[in-house]
């Protein structure tokens, strides 16, 4: 408990420099002005910003990543509200109770509801990372080769069981996305793999032109395809304070959701979409407000926002403690750690405890930002609304082409990028998901070194991943995860839980 | 099981064989060593024929899951893809005898795929994604030798035609706009490396 305290001291140090403070404030106006905005999401934006990232030290880069984020759940549930539209996928739930309650002539009460409810389960999940992160630490320093291979299957089987849509196609796509990440040079072999001669894949297929391709081009293509339904916002923000009867209700549903969400944001897959859903059914099964669901229910606001927001910042668990990305976002965290020479894994908590514990104090700082910068700034936002997706677009293209150029200051990134486009835009039309790929692409490599060693020393004997306790654990919980998605009554409930 | 084809399923499972048959051609260059010591060819190996089985099964289970038919691409949206892929294609390996300067690097490769996308965008299908496409290759081909702003320029004016209701005045507007904040943040604050204007 003192070493978490001095630690945390420690990670204030950090985080309070005047640098970290304002790369984090600066990650969250992105954040949230991407969160408000809908047709660009975090993904697409963390990859633009990732070349802009190299030139900053490695712990300010990840506290700006992080920022957006987290950000993004904040100003997601702005539009929710207000317009009845989903800035980010992870607020889509919050239309269904904060639209009515806004037009019931309470969006201002909805939208604070949405603030403090995501900044009390912010702060809570910061904890939860603080606390779970040197324990988890310890358990992974015992793992073998042969464990790290079977958790990263494990974190792909269930990243892809989560997934939307069909699992065998995601698995069928993070397959693929191993087989890309193949392509470069064999690090132990310094053969070349796939490269067709062109010495700028020697590195291997550039991570950004993937993300951007698939997540950021693509996605214009896509926006611009589907007619702008935008209404002009007609609904008044008004009182932002809540009634006593209104926070009475809000209270224990932002707990339960705190709850909720923490626990799905660790899964692999999971994230803030899923720790959302999951919270509004919870919500409509069992809060006291029940029977208000569908016209304006508080705790289907307070529960949900909580929720996200939890989960965004616990799903950085997995990827601080164990190296293992779980959902895009993450592996994209991932690709801006090895891009500043860190590689993520166990041996980060003691390696990089700058990185670690400033991390986690700008978390908590960077939720007091965004309460600060969404509510009583709240009509700035609003405004931002009213700029058109035809002026958008342009911009997000010339930002995309400039960050990618410069990556390695060459334009063969871009015409990569233009390809990645293309296949990610066939891959929507065909219901590819383009995230089980990117986690693929991420964890390909990792894995193919663990196979590798672990096989060297059981001397080629692959029962070696059964033999030892923990990976066949893994293995066990892989498996049992693949079978119950095999039973047509889960998959429907599945399904239709993710249908939203 | 009555046959209810999901052609989205069918063709995302033939998509993966066809991608994971042409690794398992190319991976014949590559030492397989063994189980032991694993050598270079080992992985993609068990990655590709995973891949195959996995690719078949998608097209399997698609034959009774659907209906779910493809977007309805016209006549004209599949005779422009041929098309596009064709002049493209064609492009890339005829620009380098006709100017020298499509020689170097990978210019011969950007007009290739600039004009491909522009012939893929006469159909109304593929308008968007060909524009927008072809407005980032503007970008590759304008940057090194014409600079920052007309690489820019260009690409702004090219996504720009992509949506109908873009005016005449807001696109300038835009224009102006993004040149000056693209200088600010990119030359002016990161200081990135690149030649402002035109080279001679």
């Amino acid at each position: 408990m003192e070493l978490l305290l001095t630690n945390l001291a420690h990670g204030f140090g950090v985080a309070l420099s005047l640098q970290n403070v304002s790369f984090a404030l600066l990650g969250a106006l992105i954040g949230t002005a991407i969160g408000v905005l809908p047709g660009i999401g975090p993904v697409a934006t963390i990859s633009l910003l990732l070349p802009i990232t190299f030139g900053l030290p490695a712990t300010t880069a990840i506290i700006m990543l992080a920022g957006i984020f987290y950000g993004a759940q904040y100003g997601g549930s702005t539009t929710a509200i207000l317009l009845n539209l989903p800035g980010e996928v992870s607020s889509v739930v919050t239309t269904l109770e904060g639209y009515k309650m806004a037009r019931n002539g309470r969006a201002g009460a909805a939208l604070a509801t949405a603030a403090l409810g995501s900044f009390f389960a912010g702060s809570i999940a910061t904890v939860l990372v603080a606390a779970s992160g040197p324990l988890l630490t310890q358990v992974a320093l015992s793992f073998g080769p042969a464990d790290y291979f079977s958790l990263m299957l494990l974190g792909l089987v269930i990243a892809c069981v989560l997934a939307q849509g069909s699992i065998i196609k995601a698995i069928g796509m993070v397959v693929l996305g191993v087989a890309l990440g193949l392509v470069g040079t064999d690090v132990q072999t310094g053969q070349q793999r796939f490269t067709f001669g062109i010495p700028e894949l020697s590195d291997g297929i550039g991570f950004v032109p993937i993300a951007m391709g698939m997540f950021g081009i693509a996605e214009i293509v896509l926006n611009l395809e589907r007619p702008e339904a935008r209404e002009v916002m007609k609904t008044k923000v008004g009182n932002l304070w809540l009634t006593k009867e209104e926070f009475r209700r809000a209270t224990p549903a932002v707990l339960r959701g705190t709850v909720v969400g923490s626990f799905l944001g660790i899964l692999p897959g999971g994230g803030a979409s899923l720790a959302a859903f999951g919270s509004y059914m919870m919500e409509r099964k069992m809060s006291a407000g029940r029977a208000q669901f569908g016209n304006g229910a508080i705790e289907g606001v307070a529960g949900p926002e909580a929720a996200n927001n939890a989960a965004a910042q616990t799903s950085f668990i997995p990827l601080l403690t164990l190296g293992i990305p779980s959902n895009a976002v993450m592996a994209l965290m991932v690709g801006a750690l090895i891009i500043q020479g860190i590689q993520p894994g166990p041996r980060m908590v003691e390696a990089q405890p700058d990185l670690f514990w400033g991390l986690i104090a700008s978390m908590w700082i960077g939720n007091l930002m965004l309460l600060v910068i969404n509510l009583p700034m709240i009509g700035m936002w609003v405004k931002l609304l009213q700029v058109p997706y035809r002026f958008l677009y342009p911009s997000i293209l010339v930002f995309c082409c400039i960050g990618v150029y410069s990556l390695n200051n060459n334009v063969f990134d871009v015409y990569m990028t233009i390809l990645f486009s293309v296949f990610g835009y066939f891959c929507s039309k065909l219901k590819l998901e383009p995230a089980p790929l990117l986690i693929g692409f991420v964890l390909g490599p990792m894995m193919e070194e663990h196979l590798r060693r672990a096989m060297l020393l059981s001397r080629g004997d692959a029962m070696v991943f059964l033999q030892r306790p923990i990976s066949a654990t893994m293995l066990g919980i892989a498996f049992a995860a693949l079978a119950l998605m095999m039973l047509p009554n889960i998959r429907k409930g599945k399904d239709k839980a993710l249908a939203e | 099981m009555q046959l209810k084809i999901n052609t989205k399923d069918v063709v995302s499972g033939i998509f993966l064989v066809l991608v994971a048959l042409i690794g398992l051609y190319l991976n014949q260059d590559h030492n397989l060593g063994t189980a032991r010591r694993m050598g270079p060819g080992y992985m993609p190996m068990l990655v590709f024929w995973i891949q195959v089985g996995l690719g078949a099964a998608v097209v399997f289970f698609g034959l009774f899951n659907g209906p779910d038919p493809l977007e309805k691409w016209t006549g004209l949206d599949m005779g422009a893809l041929a098309a596009g892929l064709a002049v493209g294609w064609i492009v890339w390996k005829v620009a380098p005898s006709i100017a020298p300067i499509f020689g170097q690097t990978y210019y011969a490769v950007g007009v290739g795929i600039l004009a491909g996308m522009l012939v893929i965008s006469i159909s109304p299908g593929w308008r968007l994604v060909g524009l927008i496409n072809a407005a980032m290759a503007v970008f590759g081909l304008l940057l090194d030798q014409v600079g920052f702003f007309a690489a820019l320029a260009g690409t702004i004016l090219v996504s720009a035609a992509a949506e109908r209701t873009q005016t005449l005045k807001g696109t300038a507007g835009m224009l102006v706009f993004l040149l000056v904040l693209c200088w600010w943040v990119f030359i002016y604050e990161l200081d990135i490396r690149v030649n402002l204007w035109p080279q001679f």
